[in-house]
């Protein structure tokens, strides 16, 4: 997967082959949890796999922003035994 | 208060020690194929998935988050949904820092920093917002701009606005075509994964209670951090 191929025939549009473009929606694919799924590895239509991605990453964007909620508020109560911790964690 | 320090470090020592022989471990083994030349993407992944790499962010962070914490001495509770979303900046200042810039999304986040500094500290003078459209602009010349529009197969209007939604969804993507989208894509789930499991660890660690677990289907397997 190195080296890309440019300026197909078609148009000036896209440097990259269909292929590739299929390679990588599949592993992208591959990447998303597998909600159910009996690995068909065949037949992936793109639109289903764009969608799931789209929202897998709004499912991980609220999850960060729940766990960064959590981490502030955490920070917020200012108790020395938790900037110890802090610090201990950072003497790894 | 005093008992729980020495419980937490007993605690954490255990773990360090383990995740320590582990990553000295998995350096041994990685460091004779160790040619990272190729930008293929499953090469990026393992990055994502690779302790060490999850031990860099974790001290980047931890750190990040001390000096936020300092800057805000004793806030009341008016402040809470603004300190949320300020360590949501920071853990992705800290991740796109992570990915050491070789990422279209990780420049992105840097550059929205970047920007907001100039936009703050130097309102008068006009030539300074120059400068952040030049660090963008040298970004975009190297790739020659296509619109996501008219691939052969891909041509279907739902499957465009899909791509499109997507690309909104991935920092820095919204003019880019659509294989470098799903190659941003990649690498962008691949470290979200990995920041939802450091911060989750630093929780675990820090407080008493125990987060909720992951959803269910979890590809990337659990940490290992903390035993």
């Amino acid at each position: 997967m190195s080296s890309r191929k440019s300026r197909s025939r078609q148009t000036g549009a896209s440097m990259f082959t269909e292929d590739q473009i299929n390679d990588l929606v599949h592993q992208l694919h591959r990447l998303l949890p597998e909600l159910g799924n009996t690995r068909r590895s065949g037949k992936v239509s793109a639109s289903k796999v764009l969608q799931e991605t789209c929202s897998y990453i709004r499912n991980l964007n609220k999850e960060v922003d729940d766990l960064s909620e959590r981490l502030s508020q955490l920070l917020e109560s200012t108790d020395s035994a938790q900037a110890a911790l802090i610090r201990s964690l950072l003497m790894q | 208060m005093e008992s729980v320090s020495p419980v937490s470090n007993q605690l954490l020592q255990p773990t360090t020690s383990s995740s320590s022989d582990r990553s000295r471990r998995k350096r041994k083994k990685k460091s004779p194929p160790s040619v990272p030349s190729s930008p293929s993407p499953s090469a990026s992944l393992q990055k994502w998935r690779s302790e060490k790499q999850q031990q860099i962010y974790s001290t980047k962070l931890v750190r990040a988050l001390r000096e936020l914490r300092i800057s805000q001495p004793s806030s009341s509770s008016s402040s809470i949904p603004g300190g949320g979303r300020a360590v949501r900046e920071v853990a992705d200042r800290a991740l796109a820092v992570a990915a050491r810039g070789k990422t279209l999304w990780s420049r992105a986040i840097l550059s929205k920093a970047v920007k907001l500094k100039f936009r703050k500290q130097k309102r008068q003078r006009i030539s300074n917002p120059a400068t952040s459209p030049a660090i963008t602009g040298s970004i975009r010349s190297k790739k020659q701009r296509a619109t996501v529009m008219r691939l052969k197969a891909k041509g279907l209007p739902a499957v465009q606005r899909k791509v499109k939604t997507l690309s909104r969804l991935v920092p820095g993507c919204r003019k880019q075509t659509l294989p470098v989208v799903l190659e941003e894509t990649t690498d962008y789930i691949a470290a979200m994964e990995m920041q939802i499991r450091t911060m989750t660890a630093i929780l675990s660690a820090v407080s008493s209670q125990p987060p909720p677990p992951p959803p269910p289907g979890h590809e990337g397997g659990q940490t290992h951090m903390l035993g």
